[in-house]
């Protein structure tokens, strides 16, 4: 137990970098502000869709109030609550049962699998708290509010909050224990995270199909009826699940049947817990350990072949641009946040023409009038120059390099073509988003050839110009000290000042495009005075990038 | 104390034979120096002493405990260097080690005389409530030396132990290795200085394309049809 307990502490101690923030608040004073920055972002951004979250559970216990199971609240949350834990839960739990980089410490120690496996899985459950407190809490608090249960049901409910994750997380746990047995997906380690980024990606699509698909007036109206009409499917769902149904009895009913649902709730847990760490057991060392194999087929190449794939000389910058590439579309993780995003973000813009087809209709035929062409093209390149730019391509092109970054400044070629050769593959990747865009613009809008083009000539200033800045905003402040390539991209606050950046732009497009017609200009000036200011601050910004390349190069230590 | 019979491992369902029906016997009181070029085993082999590889067949023996049935005890015994460096970047040195020593339940008191006693002796003291994140290779590697000797193991597994020491630091283990020895434990670990297994080697085993292909002391390995220094057999070996 001890040792159980020791393993806890420290796999704690690394998962949520209690050790890293007290050096940092002891010895790196300077960069303190970050971690408030990136706290500040999740109460903004949190906040807002809790509260909306919050007035559809208010609906829920209001139509629950009507059928005399006010507890109906509970049960949704807690569905809805642990629905999220087990499908965020699988992807957590692979990487961290079999692919994280402190296996090759722990596998040698004297510890039993179970141990490990144990402390591993409480690590995933106090993550998921992030998640579930938001998701829970409300309910709690409005059912607590409103039926005014006791001081009891406010002790069992922390209870109740703590062990919800457990149950779906060991369901994902028990599937992925014996996937990993039965298949090695260590070799297809790559393939598994493009399967599942697709999936979360298919997943959102479908998630904004049928947000977007509710009708006008009253959202709570909508929600009421809801649950009114599917109160069987929920009750269902109660079912095949009991520990959830238990769980909310705990809570709702009061006296001795409320602490013996709470004494039944708290055995499951315990049992199901007991399972989970007697299954580990038998078999998560061996799917473990026949994952830890690295497989190469050692095949000889003949001399004609080796010839082959080094022949042909080409410049330095060309190289590096190929380097870019090859290393981009090779790490899943970069080529997905690079990618998905980019063709994602059109779609789910542009998703009420198709969910909403007729009454979208009228709007774009007010929009297709002659009299409003010019906006259209203009608001077409405005959502260019945000779609095109939701990728963290540039403004993590030198954090991407990570330690290998010692190579870039050994090689005998200047910052300035090695920035240039970066800012080829940021707009590269950046004309595949505006492609998706323009074709979507073209079916929805049917704007004139001759509009397109524009749309896509101030697309690519627009977009080299944002690049360019991106790329400046990573000359600045790389993150070059990652373990693994998720750092060198999630956990990176240049993306949350490219988002910035672009919003900003967005806001000085918007600002000037107006102050222009007001001017009374013609549409044709406005597009030419546009152009040419993206121009001209993108060969100002080029040149202060090469500038600071020259620099950065020249400090950046590694 | 380490005893290997009929050990083998193929990686690609069968295609390459990383481990080739080896056999191997390491007595208490040696130091054992395992040779052989780039990819011809030698990782593998250790991998599997530690636990972090199943063999395909074969059974490997740590201080008479079976590592695939008994490998909790089987690990109690080993104290494992790997070749890179893995530590927790986000830890501070000393809360490795205190990690390590809590692990392999050592007594506070021994868990304090023994981490100081390192610390002091691979000159860490300054750095150990750094971060290991800022650590060098070198530093890196003497902190997991450190952890992996706090319980005090009949063996020590070490996967190029000497890589990214300094001059000092390579010196001090050489030492600690004889030492260790001289009490009647075991040393076992691989090398691509010949001059280091050649100076402090009890017995040295060469491995070539997974198979063991000659073993014993340098004497022995001269008597035989090889001669000269322990290069000239290495070079004359895995040529052929």
């Amino acid at each position: 137990m001890k040792q159980f307990i020791n393993l806890l502490k420290i796999s704690l101690n690394v998962n949520f970098g209690i050790s890293a923030l007290r050096y940092r608040f002891t010895k790196e004073r300077k960069r303190l502000w970050e971690p408030v920055l990136i706290f500040l972002s999740i109460i903004v951004g949190g906040g807002s869709i809790t509260a909306f979250y919050t007035m559809i559970l208010q609906n829920v216990y209001m139509v629950g109030l009507v059928l005399n199971s006010p507890e109906i609240v509970i049960i949704v949350s807690l569905i809805i609550g642990q629905f999220t834990v087990f499908v965020f839960g699988i992807m957590y739990i692979i990487s961290a049962f079999y692919f994280s980089n402190d296996i090759n410490i722990l596998v040698p120690l004297p510890l039993k699998p179970y141990q490990v496996l144990g402390c591993k899985f409480i690590t995933i459950m106090i993550n998921e708290y992030l998640i579930l407190l938001p998701l829970l809490v409300p309910s709690i608090i409005i059912y607590g509010t409103g039926i005014k249960p006791g001081i009891a049901y406010w002790f069992k409910s922390v209870f109740i909050i703590l062990l919800s994750p457990v149950i779906p997380l060991i369901i994902a746990s028990v599937f992925v224990l014996i996937l990993m047995r039965l298949v090695n997906i260590r070799k297809s380690k790559d393939l598994l995270i493009v399967i599942g980024t697709l999936f979360g990606v298919l997943l959102s699509l479908t998630v904004n199909y049928y947000t977007q698909k509710m009708p006008d007036g009253d959202p709570g109206q909508f929600v009421q009826n809801l649950v009114s009409s599917r109160i069987d499917i929920i009750e269902m769902i109660g079912e095949k699940f009991p520990h959830v149904i238990w769980s909310t009895y705990s809570l709702s009913k009061t006296g001795l049947e409320g602490f013996i649902y709470f004494g039944l709730t708290i055995i499951v847990f315990i049992l199901a817990f007991a399972f989970l760490l007697w299954l580990g057991n038998q078999i998560f060392y061996r799917g473990l350990l026949s994952g830890q194999e690295v497989s190469s087929r050692k095949k000889r190449l003949s001399p004609e072949q080796i010839n082959r794939k080094t022949q042909g000389a080409s410049s330095p910058v060309t190289a590096l641009f190929r380097r870019e590439w090859k290393l981009f579309i090779r790490t899943p993780i970069y080529a997905l946040n690079g990618l998905a995003g980019m063709i994602m973000v059109p779609f789910i813009l542009l998703m009420p023409v198709f969910t909403r087809g007729e009454e979208m209709q009228d709007a774009i035929s007010l929009i297709r009038q002659p009299q409003f062409i010019a906006h259209a093209t203009l608001g077409s390149f405005g959502l260019i120059l945000f779609t095109a730019s939701v990728n963290i391509v540039a403004c993590t092109s030198i954090s991407r390099e990570g330690q290998t970054f010692c190579i870039s400044k050994m090689i005998l070629v200047a910052p300035k073509h090695q920035v240039a050769a970066k800012l080829l593959h940021g707009m590269s990747i950046s004309a595949i988003g505006i492609a998706v865009t323009l074709a979507l613009v073209a079916i929805v809008l049917q704007l004139p050839l001759l509009r397109l083009l524009i749309v896509l000539i101030l697309g690519l200033l627009g977009n080299l110009l944002l690049n360019i800045l991106n790329l400046i905003i990573d000359v600045i402040r790389p993150k070059l000290e990652w373990n693994n390539p998720q750092e060198a991209v999630k956990q990176n606050l240049n993306g949350f000042f490219s988002i910035l950046l672009t919003m900003v732009s967005l806001g000085c497009l918007a600002g000037l495009s107006v102050f222009l017609f007001d001017m009374g200009l013609s549409e044709w000036w406005i597009y030419i005075i546009l152009g040419v200011i993206a121009g001209i601050l993108s060969l100002l910004s080029l040149k202060v990038l090469f500038t600071l390349a020259e620099k950065a190069y020249k400090k950046l230590e590694i | 104390m380490v005893k290997i019979t009929n050990l083998s491992k193929s990686y690609n369902r069968g295609a390459v034979k990383a481990v080739d029906n080896l056999n191997l016997h390491v007595k208490p009181g040696e130091i054992f120096g395992f040779l052989g070029p780039n990819g011809a085993g030698k990782t593998t082999t250790i991998k599997m002493m530690v636990g972090l590889l199943n063999p395909d067949q074969g059974s490997i023996f740590i201080n008479d405990y079976d590592n695939q049935r008994d490998p909790i005890a089987a690990k109690r015994s080993i104290g494992y260097v790997p070749d890179s460096p893995e530590v927790y970047d986000r830890l501070t040195g000393l809360e490795y080690l205190d990690f390590m020593a809590n692990v392999y339940e050592v007594s506070p008191d021994e868990k304090k005389k023994r981490i100081s006693y390192f610390l002091e002796m691979f000159d860490l003291v300054d750095a150990a409530n750094d971060l290991i994140k800022s650590y060098s290779h070198g530093m890196k590697q003497k902190i997991v030396l450190t952890g992996a000797l706090l319980h005090n193991p009949a063996l020590w597994i070490m996967d190029e132990p000497m890589v990214g020491l300094d001059p000092r630091s390579s010196h001090l283990l050489k030492e600690l290795m004889r030492e260790h020895c001289d009490r009647g434990n075991t040393v076992f670990f691989s090398t691509h200085i010949l001059e280091v297994a050649e100076r402090l080697c009890d017995r040295i085993g060469i491995i070539h394309k997974g198979k063991l292909i000659a073993i014993g002391t340098l004497e022995e390995l001269r008597h035989g049809e090889h001669a000269g220094t322990l290069e000239n057999i290495f070079l004359e070996l895995t040529e052929q």
